[in-house]
């Protein structure tokens, strides 16, 4: 076999070694699953391009005769999306900050100091990741009235700023980080807080990246909890909750090419940055369920 | 060396486990004493009024309450245990055709898998609404060029709950491959070639090498799932509102209505606590599961 697939940057063959009859089962299993995991984002993006008359036809049409970006004009006119990217920008941006100085600290504090309770308190943070969000969430949703941060952006984000995951995933970086490099810093007088930032942090660059990453998709995509604690206050609204109002602005097919549109463009954030930094997401995911 | 320091052990953990305390565990024991008090959440907690088991007594009692909750519970443990029978042995089949190293494209597939888990699950509601519609949606049309009958998907309540697994299925599967290929990466390769040399074919090693030595990443992988599944909100609030009658009616949703859109604190703790109490149960037999299977071995 010569065939040689132009996407991969090391030009690398089809089969590594001349094809054995189960080679081709495997290959077409690989193609067949691809094409059907892609299908609905395909679909979504073609949809996004069709004309209203295309979206409403029986059967369907696939490709639009004549691409056209009306829908996406139209979400504009119908949410304020501008805004509503914005809000989900500073939601997901803060919420990544304070994620990442929290588990940061207490990854370095679980990870390097010895102090009574550490396995107790260690296991409760752990325990807390297995904690569903809906079993807090009517007490939650009044807490966050007493520090009157309901309704707000600030309601969002600051019960968010500390996150089990984060602490685990640090703790397990930073234990790798030499002793001895810690021990320098303090002969040479650097505070605590100091080594964290100044030699720690830069150790453990990649574990930072993924935890940043995952933080960001994760309170990008977050549902539940805004649409609880913003009811009714649509200009904090996040694109996520903005966009569930195309759903029911025209009822049936009429709305279809609208939602695609809508979809495709709160689709694009999350996805971009993770086929940019895949590597980070795969190596953190690998690291934390099987050393875990 | 390791050190045993006050002042900077505070300044490090103060913050994280301030926030985790404030935010999750005190919550989760306001839930929990909630659940044991008549309380609306308009109101402050200082107007709970404690009333013992009488709100669990409620969710599990005769009454339209009682119906609802326990058609809740029974739709999520159905929607919790199809979507880990399915997502688990696909994740470690797709696991198998990224990892394997002959056939070129593994890289291709992991990466088309895992995007679609970072999709935002109101965009995988959107756009599988519109896969889903019955006359205009590309599904049917599929189905019609094999010579499948169209399907009602989620319309129907017999295939309403069943759509929303397909679809969680789609969304999650990706994170469970690279779990999978992550445990395959720890099997040592020696054990294939010895079992090659002792003559075992393809599938014998992978039900005697591959399986048992997957346990581990399985078991962490179930537990995650269970988490994940217990969690499904977007599809029922924004398409189903739990129906066609209450078949998509899930505990998220359900607690969430009960909770906060009608103001019954009291009872959905009470359902949430319920929920708390399932998911240790389902998980602590998960690990007696897997232990069991390990003797076997």
């Amino acid at each position: 076999m010569t065939l040689v697939l132009p996407s991969t940057a090391s030009r690398r063959r089809l089969f590594r070694q001349a094809p054995r009859p189960r080679d081709w089962f495997i290959l077409t299993a690989i193609v067949g699953i691809s094409v059907a995991a892609a299908f609905p984002l395909a679909w979504m993006v073609l949809t996004s391009l069709k004309t209203p008359a295309e979206t409403m036809q029986t059967p369907p049409v696939w490709f639009p005769a004549s691409p056209s970006l009306d829908a996406y004009g139209k979400v504009m006119d119908v949410i304020d999306a501008g805004r509503s990217f914005l809000n989900s920008a500073i939601i997901a941006t803060l919420t990544t900050a304070g994620i990442l100085v929290t588990s940061l600290l207490a990854g370095f504090a679980f990870a390097k100091y010895e102090f009574r309770g550490r396995g107790a308190l260690f296991a409760v943070v752990v325990a807390t990741m297995l904690l569903p969000p809906i079993v807090t969430l009517i007490p939650l949703y009044r807490l966050v009235g007493y520090l009157h941060i309901d309704g707000s952006l600030a309601g969002v984000i600051v019960p968010n700023l500390a996150n089990a995951f984060g602490i685990f995933l640090m703790r397990q970086f930073i234990k790798g980080v030499p002793d001895e490099l810690l021990d320098a810093a303090r002969i040479d007088g650097a505070s605590e807080l100091r080594i964290v930032f100044s030699i720690v942090a830069p150790s453990v660059v990649p574990a930072i990246a993924a935890l940043a990453l995952f933080a960001f998709v994760y309170h990008w995509n977050s549902y539940l909890w805004p649409l609880t604690v913003l009811q009714g206050h649509t200009d904090q609204y996040p694109i996520v909750i903005s966009l569930s109002r195309l759903l029911s602005y025209n009822r049936g097919a009429l709305n279809t090419g609208l939602v695609m549109a809508g979809a495709t463009m709160a689709v694009l954030p999350p996805v971009v940055l993770f086929v940019l930094l895949q590597r980070f997401f795969v190596d953190s995911i690998v690291s934390s369920g099987v050393k875990g | 060396m390791k050190r045993y320091l006050n002042g900077p052990l505070l300044v490090m953990l103060a913050p994280a486990t301030v926030l985790l305390g404030v935010f999750i565990l005190l919550p989760m024991l306001l839930t929990i004493w909630l659940s044991l008090q008549d309380w609306s959440t308009q109101t402050g907690f200082d107007t709970a009024r404690f009333i013992g088991l009488d709100n669990f007594a409620e969710i599990f009692g005769p009454g339209s309450v009682g119906r609802d909750f326990k058609t809740a519970l029974a739709n999520t443990a159905i929607y919790t245990v199809a979507s880990v029978a399915v997502i688990l042995p696909l994740s470690v089949l797709f696991g198998l055709l990224v990892y394997q190293q002959r056939v070129a494209g593994g890289v291709v597939l992991r990466t088309i898998l895992f995007s679609s888990y970072m999709v935002p699950m109101i965009a995988v509601t959107l756009v599988w609404s519109k896969l889903y519609s019955p006359s205009e949606g590309p599904l049917n049309q599929i189905l019609g060029w094999l010579a499948i009958p169209p399907q009602k998907w989620l319309s129907s309540p017999d295939s309403a709950l069943g759509s929303i697994v397909l679809l969680n299925v789609w969304q999650q599967v990706g994170y469970f491959t690279v779990l999978a290929v992550a445990g395959l990466t720890q099997i040592p390769k020696t054990l294939y070639e010895a079992a090659e040399v002792d003559g075992a074919g393809p599938v014998a090693s992978f039900f005697r090498i591959t399986l048992p030595l997957l346990r581990r990443t399985m078991l962490f992988s179930g537990v995650i799932a269970i988490i994940n599944a217990v969690q499904v909100f977007e599809p029922v609030a924004l398409i189903t509102q739990g129906g066609p009658i209450n078949s998509t009616n899930v505990l998220t949703y359900h607690i969430r209505r009960v909770g906060i859109e009608r103001s019954q604190g009291g009872l959905g703790s009470a359902m949430a606590v319920t929920l708390m109490l399932a998911l240790i149960v389902a998980v602590v037999a998960l690990f007696a599961f897997a232990r069991r299977g390990g003797e076997e071995e």
